[in-house]
C-alpha cells in the first residue's frame, strides 16, 4: 500500500492538497484539504451591507462577478429589494460573460495539459493537423503553414529550457492517449483561447465600469443607459457587446466544443472513472422573471438524491434544517460544541488549527486536517458543479439541455450513465457552455428590445436610504458561480452587517468527511481510479480538475513552502 | 479597462497586483492608490490589478512597457523593495498564491505568443501572512510613498 500526497494541486487557483492511498494500483482512500483560511466573513462585519460585494468581489480571481451577485442578492432579499427587468437582464449577460470565459479558460488553460501532451507536438505533422482541423469545423485558423508555425515556436521554447506554463505536466506518462497532431490541435486553441478570452469579458468592462473586478449596485447595475450618451451605455457599447456574443458562438461552436468531442473521443475510458457522490445539487441562476421565481430560470434550481433522475427535490436556502456547516474535521470550533451542524445565518467562524506544522509527512485525517467546513444538504453529502446543473435540468424536462445532451451522448456513442464521470464532468461544462451562449443572445435581444421600447431604468432607489430599512433583516442570495452553487447568507443589525457566511462551491466539493464519515465530492471521486505510476499522479489530476477547484474563496493564506508531489510508502 | 471596453492604448502601464483582503499582500494595489494621486506622464496608465490573473492579459499585451508591482514573501525584511526584469514565469520570486494562477503564466504566455511588453517589476517584501484583513503592517504602509515615488521617477525620465 501507498500513499501519495499531492500538494499543492496545481492549475487551480487557491491551494489544495490531495493524500490518497493506493491498493493494487488503484486509489481505496482519499482525503482533501484545504491548506489555507479563510476569514473574510470576520472583515464583512460591523460594515455597510450595501458595500459587502465589493469586498467579496475580491475573494478569488477567476469568479469576481458571481460573489458580487451573490452579495448584492443577499441585501436585496433581506430588504426585499427587486431590481428592474432590465438590470436582470445586465446582470444575466454579466454572469453568462463570466461562464463563457471561466469554462473555455478551465478546459484549455487549466484541464486540457491532463489530457493534451505538449512535448508530443514537437512529433506532430501539421498538414495531417491541418486535415483534422478543416474536418472538424470551419474555423479559419487551420491551413498547414498556420501549424507549423506554431510547431516551429513550440520548439523554440522547448528549446530555451523555459517550460513555464507547461512545466507542471507528466509529458510522455502512459495515460496520455492523442496521437500528435490532436496535440498540436489543442494547444493551437490553448493560445487561440488565450486571445479570444480578452475580448469576451470586456463585456464585464462595458457594463461594470471597470475590469477587473467590475461594479455592481444593491438595487440594480451602475450602468445609465442612454443610446445617445458618451459615458452612458450608449448605441456603440450595446453594438460592441452584440458583436462579442457573436464572436462569443463562433469560438465555441467551431472550437471548444469540436476539440472537446475530439478529445473525448479519445478517453471514453474516463467515462467509467471518477463517478463519486450519487447526489447533485444545483441552486440554479439566470433568472426571467425575477430572483423569486427560481422555477423560470434558465438555470433550475433542485437536488437529485442517489442518481435517481424521476425524482428532483426542492432546495430552499432559507431553511434552517436544510444546509448545514460542520467542522468534525475542520480546523474551526463552535461555541455549542463541533458534532452540531450550523445553517449559515447561526454560522461562526473562530480558527482552531490543530494540524501539523508544515513541513509535514501527512494529515492526521482522524480528527481536523482541513480549512474548508463540510456543507451538507439535509446531511447528504451533494456534488454541486456545471454536471448537476445538468442534470437537475434534464430530470426536469428541460428540453434544451436534453438536446444538447442526446446530441453528445449519440456522438461520442456513450450511455447516460457515462455522465456520472471524470468525462461526463468535463463534457457536461462544455454543453452548458453551449447554452450559455445562446441564453446571452436571447438577454441580449430583450435588452435591446427593452431599451427601444423607451425603457432605461436600471435601478431603484426605494430602499436605498437605511433608515426604510427594519431594525433587523437575513437574506440569502443564491447563485451558481461557474464551478458549483454559491450562496452568501447576510444578517443585518441596525442597518450594519451582523453576520456574513459564504458557502462556496468548492467548499461542496472538497471539503472533508462529516461527522458520519461520508466523503465529499472529491474524496469520493477518486475511489477506484487507477494510478499507473504513483510518482507522476496524473489520474488524480483529470479527476480533480473535472471538477474546475477554485480555492481561493474556500480558503485563504497558506505556508508557500509546499513540494509538488510529495510520496510516502508505508506498510 | 475603461467602459468602452477598450484600454487606453499608453506606452506604460503601472499594474499593481494582489489581494486587498489579504493585508501587505495587496500592497501592490495600494501603491498604484499612491501614485494615482500624482500627476501622471500622458503615456502612462494606472490599473488596479487586483485578484485579475488572466483578465489581465489584454491590458498588459496593449503596453509597450508594464510596470508591475506585486508583494512577494521572500523572507527580507518586510517593506524591502526590489527592482527585476523577470523574463520567464521562472524568474518571479515567490509570492502568495491566491493570485497565482494566469500572472507568471502571462509571462510565459506573452513569449510564446510572441508579443511580450518589456516587463519590469517591483517586488515588495512582506512577512508571512496568518489573518486574513484590510490593515498593512506598519513596516509595509510607510515604505508606501517611497515606492510610488521611485516608480514615478522612473516614468518621468
Amino acid at each position: 500500500m501507498a500513499r501519495i500526497v499531492v500538494d499543492p494541486i496545481t492549475r487551480i487557483e487557491g491551494h489544495l492538497r490531495i493524500e490518497a492511498v493506493i491498493e493494487g494500483g488503484k486509489i481505496t482512500d482519499a482525503f482533501s484539504s484545504g491548506t489555507m483560511v479563510r476569514g473574510f466573513e470576520k472583515i464583512l462585519k460591523g460594515r455597510d451591507p450595501r458595500d459587502a460585494w465589493a469586498f467579496t468581489e475580491r475573494a478569488c480571481g477567476v469568479c469576481t462577478t458571481v460573489h458580487a451577485l451573490a452579495s448584492v442578492r443577499c441585501v436585496e432579499d433581506a430588504l426585499k429589494i427587486s431590481v428592474p427587468k432590465n438590470a436582470e437582464l445586465i446582470r444575466n449577460l454579466m454572469f453568462c460573460t463570466q461562464y463563457v470565459q471561466d469554462h473555455v479558460v478551465h478546459f484549455y488553460h487549466l484541464h486540457a495539459l491532463d489530457w493534451v501532451d505538449i512535448v508530443s507536438t514537437l512529433k506532430a505533422d501539421p498538414a495531417e493537423t491541418s486535415k483534422l482541423a478543416q474536418s472538424l469545423s470551419n474555423w479559419p485558423k487551420s491551413s498547414p503553414g498556420y501549424f507549423s508555425d506554431l510547431q516551429k515556436r513550440l520548439k523554440t521554447y522547448v528549446g530555451s529550457g523555459q517550460l513555464g506554463i507547461f512545466a507542471n505536466g507528466y509529458w510522455g506518462h502512459p495515460a496520455y492517449k492523442l496521437p500528435p497532431e490532436v496535440n498540436l490541435l489543442a494547444v493551437a486553441h490553448y493560445l487561440e483561447a488565450l486571445e479570444w478570452q480578452k475580448e469576451i469579458v470586456k463585456i464585464h468592462a462595458i457594463f461594470g465600469g471597470k475590469n477587473p473586478h467590475p461594479n455592481y449596485l444593491v438595487g440594480g447595475v451602475p450602468c445609465p443607459i442612454n443610446t445617445d450618451e458618451v459615458n452612458a451605455l450608449n448605441t456603440e457599447r450595446l453594438n460592441h457587446v452584440g458583436s462579442l456574443i457573436s464572436g462569443a458562438m463562433n469560438f465555441v461552436e467551431q472550437v471548444y466544443i469540436p476539440d472537446l468531442m475530439a478529445i473525448a473521443g479519445f478517453y471514453k475510458d474516463w467515462a467509467a472513472i471518477g463517478s463519486g457522490l450519487k447526489n447533485y445539487m444545483a441552486y440554479g441562476d439566470l433568472p426571467t422573471r425575477g430572483y423569486n421565481y427560481p422555477e423560470y430560470f434558465k438555470f433550475q434550481r433542485g437536488a437529485i438524491l442517489n442518481r435517481n433522475l424521476n425524482e428532483v427535490f426542492d432546495v430552499n436556502g432559507r431553511d434552517s434544517e436544510e444546509i448545514k456547516e460542520y467542522i468534525s474535521h475542520s480546523w474551526y470550533k463552535y461555541a455549542d460544541g463541533d458534532t452540531k451542524g450550523l445553517h449559515p445565518w447561526q454560522g461562526e467562524t473562530e480558527f482552531n488549527f490543530t494540524g501539523p506544522k508544515p513541513p509535514f509527512e501527512q494529515l492526521n485525517v482522524e480528527g481536523k486536517y482541513s480549512w474548508l467546513k463540510t456543507p451538507r444538504w439535509k446531511d447528504h453529502p451533494m456534488e454541486v458543479g456545471p454536471l448537476a446543473r445538468l442534470l437537475v435540468a434534464f430530470a426536469k424536462g428541460n428540453t434544451e439541455v436534453k438536446d444538447v445532451v442526446t446530441e453528445a451522448l449519440q456522438k461520442l456513442n456513450v450511455p447516460v450513465d457515462a455522465l456520472f464521470s471524470t468525462l461526463g464532468r468535463t463534457a457536461a461544462r462544455g454543453l452548458e457552455t453551449r447554452l450559455v451562449v445562446r441564453w446571452m443572445k436571447e438577454f441580449y435581444d430583450q435588452l435591446i428590445a427593452s431599451i427601444k421600447g423607451g425603457d432605461v431604468n436600471t435601478f431603484t432607489r426605494e430602499k436605498w436610504d437605511p433608515s426604510t430599512w427594519p431594525a433587523t433583516a437575513e437574506g440569502v442570495g443564491m447563485t451558481e458561480a461557474p464551478r458549483g452553487a454559491l450562496a452568501h447568507w447576510i444578517r443585518i443589525k441596525d442597518r450594519l452587517i451582523d453576520n456574513y457566511q459564504l458557502v462556496v462551491p468548492s467548499t461542496w466539493n472538497a471539503s472533508p468527511r462529516d461527522a458520519k464519515g461520508q466523503r465529499s465530492a472529491y474524496e469520493e471521486s477518486l475511489i477506484g481510479t487507477p494510478v499507473a505510476n504513483i510518482e507522476q499522479p496524473v489520474e488524480i489530476l483529470r479527476t480533480i480538475h473535472s471538477f474546475d477547484p477554485c480555492l481561493a474563496c474556500a480558503v485563504h493564506i497558506y505556508d508557500p513552502e509546499g513540494k509538488h508531489v510529495h510520496q510516502v510508502q508505508f506498510n | 479597462m475603461n467602459s468602452n471596453g477598450n484600454n487606453h492604448k499608453s506606452d506604460t502601464l503601472i499594474l499593481g497586483i494582489g489581494n486587498i483582503l489579504m493585508g501587505d499582500e495587496g500592497v501592490g494595489v495600494r501603491v498604484v492608490e499612491e501614485i494615482q494621486k500624482a500627476r501622471l506622464p500622458v503615456n502612462v496608465t494606472c490599473l488596479d490589478g487586483g485578484t485579475g490573473s488572466f483578465l489581465l492579459l489584454d491590458p498588459m499585451q496593449s503596453a509597450e512597457k508594464v510596470i508591475l508591482i506585486d508583494a512577494t514573501v521572500d523572507g527580507a525584511p518586510a517593506g524591502t523593495l526590489r527592482r527585476l526584469q523577470p523574463r520567464f514565469s521562472s524568474d518571479y520570486p515567490r509570492t502568495l498564491t491566491a493570485h497565482d494562477i494566469g500572472l507568471k503564466d502571462l509571462l510565459d504566455t506573452f513569449y510564446l505568443l510572441g508579443n511580450q511588453p518589456e516587463v519590469v517589476l517591483y517586488a515588495v517584501s512582506i512577512p508571512p501572512l496568518h489573518e486574513m484583513g484590510l490593515d498593512l503592517t506598519p513596516q509595509v504602509a510607510s515604505r508606501i510613498p517611497e515606492i510610488a515615488r521611485q516608480i514615478l521617477a522612473e516614468v518621468n525620465e
